[in-house]
């Protein structure tokens, strides 16, 4: 068991340097640099460049330099906590990244906790009354909403509340608490704005969960020793809850692998759409404007939270199910 | 004007007024701090001789005090936005485009070579701290003649044929710059949107500096703040135009209080601002300024829906009807300024274009014009523009004083057997069996324009226009890619035609650097490598070849070592005039249209204005510290 953990973290390590030269090469891909760009972005806009500062700014961030020192250098800062600078915003990406961060995780922590409050009663619901009318009407709701992106949803909500309460929503917090140290007050006003982006980035991700969860039910329900438990006279809810919900389960546990990156790159689009002050339109932006370190260290804490999900769902799963624990062989 | 010019009539106006101010009204939001003795009285936070702010438009008003302005931004970085609005610059345009000096009290002009200026005795820095010339010297001595903070050396507009200026401290208040050479650009500069700074806060910025701090404790407190040595930290401590350091202290109206990363700023008012207005109180009248950051698409939806007082940037004129529809939902006005660029879309020949054939084709004039001639521009105004635009070659505005009827039509009527007639006697006379022209070498006359697919309006022209070239034996194709692309594929040649917006400045005076005429800069997207020689001095690029391009660069250089009025406006006009008759670009509708939003509530913006980088800064020249805001009225 330790030596299977242990060869696992091992064999993160190759796999997050391909990841990191992948990640700063697709970067680069597009022509020119940070500073091509935002020159280019000036002049769109009829404003002049002082070729002077340019040439500084070029020289202080390194960007004359050939792209495999500029990769050494990045990568090499990251081992050691460095992020790197993000040229945008003049600041070390961990400062930019700052508050954010902590904001994103509690709206993405919001809605994992929103979406499975709902989708488990739901998806158990549709399961043991398969076929019903109430199975019907949830799967189509289920269905609208897996069908409708979030950002529609979002532009859609943006429009009525304006048009019929005459109210801008978006945001995440009254504006007099924008850039300020946390306080209580804060926090409340933060609880009571954030349901509206949790709804709506949270639908989809619901109605995909009832799906999953019916359907990992109704084949678990079928199977012969939940016939026979019946038969044998156990109470209908002691045999789901004791047998095949905690079967259907594992698809759940699986899925953290994915929820982890979510819960700090969160809805991006949505995001844009309600100006939510959370990491998804930042990153976003810096790739638009080839923010390079911004982006890139972004994108390497994203799939560091990829590796590390699925190595916590792969041996919660072992814990869990002996099944995936005795069949892998990888365990003795 | 005459060889020697001062500007003193401001200055004695606010003599005779002086004596106003000493009684004149706090502004409620500073009266407690006043009371408490945090803050001086108004009367000694203004300058001795503040100036005095009267404008003579009509519906100009004395104003309120009080109030918050919405606005919205796309970036953190467009808070740069509020030093290019709030326009306190050491002189500055007014609404006519005379340069007036404002932060200055007065400029002493001998033959655009030596510079006198002096500061309004009294003047502070928003912290309160004195304004005086120990700023500017810590700029010339600490900063633009320090090799590591310019490693590069003295900003190209200071130097005329590779020297510098003298600078001499005459007092507290006065100094001089004396070049060799006349230097006309140099006032220009000081009065642009994103001006030259040739002063610092010197009193905050010591601390960063090695000179001062010592290096060591320099380079030590920058790397605890994550920069890499102590010329970096210095660099982005002092952004005086990037405005996103709330320490750094301003002269602008309005002071910035919100440190990036934000999506809300908050600017409150300079305590210590140098402006009055004609009763004597301080200027700005509006107390805080809220810039919220949102997505730039969907400004105009935000706008629309009144959550801003004041917005141009980022509406574009196609919302403009999106606008007008909630105007009185949301209560505000839609304006329509006028831009103050050359052409709303014009196309540029890559006079530089790779392939040999069409190089020689492009350069030469009879091409040219017949292109130009082969435009049916009432067409493209009718269908694309609703027939609000002008039709008119790529030359100045109206407006300005270099405007010539003459440029504006050269070339421009729609004549398909003149423009025939031209191709035809370039010796393009082979057709195809579908009737298209062909190039010397057999080769199908196929234009490929680029564009930087940005807007469908410009493919909504080159729609059009590849419908009268077809009548010429031309076939056109657009080629759309992306900004950075688009612009690579000019300046190596492989980009044969662009389609791009005209001369950024529509409205020059002849005090305004020409460059924009001679090829001076690698963006010219008509002669790329020949701007590239001029800027990169000579090194890189390619010299022009034409006579006439040649010709430009002679008059631009006699421009810049003009010494009166008269003479730069002969250079301007000269240029002006081979442009037309060149044809370098072509000019397809002028007299593009801004929409501004205005609150009901806001007062002192004008209905008519022009919406333009540089002269202009947008609305700075228009004050936006006279703006003010009607109290809501109660419900």
């Amino acid at each position: 068991m330790l030596r299977y953990v242990v060869n696992r973290v091992l064999l993160m390590i190759p796999t997050l340097i391909a990841i990191s030269v992948i990640v700063f090469t697709i970067i680069q891909l597009p022509p020119g640099n940070y500073l091509e760009s935002y020159i280019a972005e000036l002049q769109a806009q009829g404003e002049s460049v002082d070729p002077q500062k340019i040439a500084f700014l070029r020289q202080y961030y390194g960007l004359d330099k050939p792209l495999v020192e500029q990769y050494l250098r990045w990568a090499g800062g990251m081992l050691v906590g460095d992020f790197g600078y993000s040229f945008e915003y003049n600041l070390p990406v961990t400062q930019v990244v700052g508050d954010r961060m902590m904001l994103t995780i509690l709206v993405s922590s919001f809605t994992i906790l929103f979406t499975w409050a709902v989708a488990f009663p739901i998806g158990i619901y549709s399961a043991t009354h398969q076929y019903s009318w109430g199975d019907y009407g949830l799967s189509l709701l289920g269905f609208l909403g897996i069908a409708i992106p979030n950002f529609m949803l979002a532009l859609v909500m943006l429009y009525f509340a304006n048009v019929i309460f005459g109210t801008s929503i978006g945001g995440l917090m009254g504006p007099e608490f924008i850039g300020k140290p946390w306080t209580w007050a804060k926090i409340v006003s933060i609880l009571e704005h954030s349901w509206i982006p949790v709804v709506v980035i949270g639908v989809g991700g619901t109605a995909g969960m009832i799906r999953k969860m019916r359907a990992n039910l109704l084949d678990e329900l079928q199977k012969q020793y939940v016939v026979t438990a019946r038969a044998k006279g156990l109470p209908p809810g002691k045999v789901l809850r004791k047998y095949p919900l905690r079967m259907a389960l594992n698809f759940f546990i699986s899925d953290i692998g994915s929820l982890l990156p979510s819960i700090i790159s969160g809805a991006e689009i949505t995001a844009v759409v309600l100006s939510l002050p959370t990491t998804g339109p930042m990153l976003l932006a810096a790739l638009k404007s080839q923010d390079m370190y911004l982006a890139g260290s972004f994108l390497m804490f994203l799939a560091f939270m990829i590796v590390v999900g699925v190595l916590v769902s792969d041996l919660a799963l072992m814990a869990l199910d002996p099944r995936i624990r005795l069949q892998g062989g990888v365990a003795r | 004007m005459t060889r020697r010019f001062a500007w003193l009539a401001l200055a004695l106006a606010s003599v005779f007024l002086s004596a106003g101010w000493a009684g004149a009204e706090e502004p409620p939001t500073l009266k407690a701090d006043v009371e408490a003795g945090i803050l001086p009285p108004m009367a000694q936070r203004l300058p001795r001789v503040p100036l005095v702010v009267d404008i003579s438009r009509g519906d100009w008003t004395i104003g309120r005090y009080g109030g918050e302005l919405r606005t919205l931004m796309a970036k953190d970085r467009d808070i740069r936005m509020f030093v290019v609005y709030g326009y306190s610059r050491l002189v500055g345009y007014d609404d006519k485009l005379n340069l007036v000096p404002d932060i200055l009290e007065r400029v002493e002009n001998v033959d655009s070579r030596i510079f006198t200026f002096h500061l309004r005795p009294g003047h502070k820095w928003s912290d309160g701290q004195p304004f005086t010339t120990a700023d500017f010297r810590y700029y010339w001595e600490d900063v633009a003649n320090n090799p590591d903070l310019s490693p590069f050396g003295l900003p190209q507009v200071l130097r005329v044929r590779d020297r510098g200026p003298r600078f001499e401290v005459l007092s507290e208040t006065a100094m001089r710059f004396t070049w060799d050479e006349p230097n006309p650009q140099f006032l220009p500069a000081l009065a642009g949107p994103s001006p030259l700074f040739i002063y610092r806060p010197a009193h905050y910025l010591r601390q960063f500096h090695a000179r001062y701090a010592g290096l060591d404790a320099a380079n030590a407190k920058a790397k605890a703040a994550g920069s890499r040595n102590w010329a970096g930290f210095h660099q982005k401590k002092d952004e005086q135009f990037r405005f996103d350091n709330p320490d750094l202290p301003t002269l602008e109206p309005w002071i910035n209080t919100t440190p990036v990363p934000s999506t809300r700023f908050v600017l409150v008012r300079n305590p210590y601002f140098h402006r009055v207005d004609r009763a004597g109180r301080q200027l700005p009248y509006i107390d805080r300024v809220i810039v919220s950051i949102a997505d730039d698409k969907l400004i105009p939806a935000k706008a629309g829906a009144g959550d801003v007082d004041l917005q141009a940037r980022y509406l574009r004129f196609d919302n403009y009807t999106f606008l007008k529809q909630n105007a009185s939902r949301s209560q505000y006005r839609v304006l329509l300024w006028e831009k103050g660029i050359g052409s709303q879309v014009a196309l540029y020949p890559n006079l530089n274009v790779e392939d040999p054939v069409w190089r020689a084709l492009m350069r030469d004039v009879r091409f040219r014009r017949a292109l130009s001639l082969g435009i049916d521009r009432h067409e493209v105004n009718e269908v694309v523009f609703f027939g609000l635009a002008k039709e008119s070659a790529n030359t100045v505005l109206q407006r300005s004083t270099l405007f010539r009827p003459e440029f504006r039509t050269a070339w421009t009527k729609f004549d398909l057997k003149a423009a025939n007639a031209l191709l035809d006697a370039i010796g393009l006379t082979k057709r195809d069996a579908l009737g298209f022209r062909l190039l010397p070498d057999g080769r199908k006359m196929e234009i490929v324009v680029d564009t930087a697919g940005e807007s469908t309006e410009e493919t909504d022209v080159l729609e059009l226009v590849r419908d009268s070239w077809r009548k010429l034996g031309i076939a056109l194709f657009s080629r759309p890619s992306q900004r950075e692309v688009f612009r690579k594929r000019v300046y190596s040649g492989k980009s044969m035609m662009t389609i791009w917006s005209g001369l950024n400045n529509g409205i020059p005076t002849p005090e305004m650097s020409p460059q924009e005429l001679a090829p001076t800069q690698q963006e010219q997207l008509q002669w790329p490598m020949w701007g590239q020689y001029y800027e990169n001095s000579h090194k890189g690029g390619e010299a022009p070849t034409l006579p006439e391009v040649q010709e430009l660069v002679t008059i631009y250089d006699s421009w810049r070592t003009s010494t009166s009025t008269a003479e730069r406006e002969k250079a301007w006009l000269r240029m002006l005039e081979i442009h037309a008759q060149q044809v370098y670009t072509i000019g397809i509708v002028t007299r593009a249209l801004q929409p501004v939003l205005v609150s009901e509530r806001l007062r002192n913006v004008p209905a008519e204005g022009i919406y333009s980088w540089d002269p202009g800064s947008y609305f700075g020249m228009y004050h936006p510290d006279t703006f003010w805001l009607e109290p809501r009225e109660p419900r």
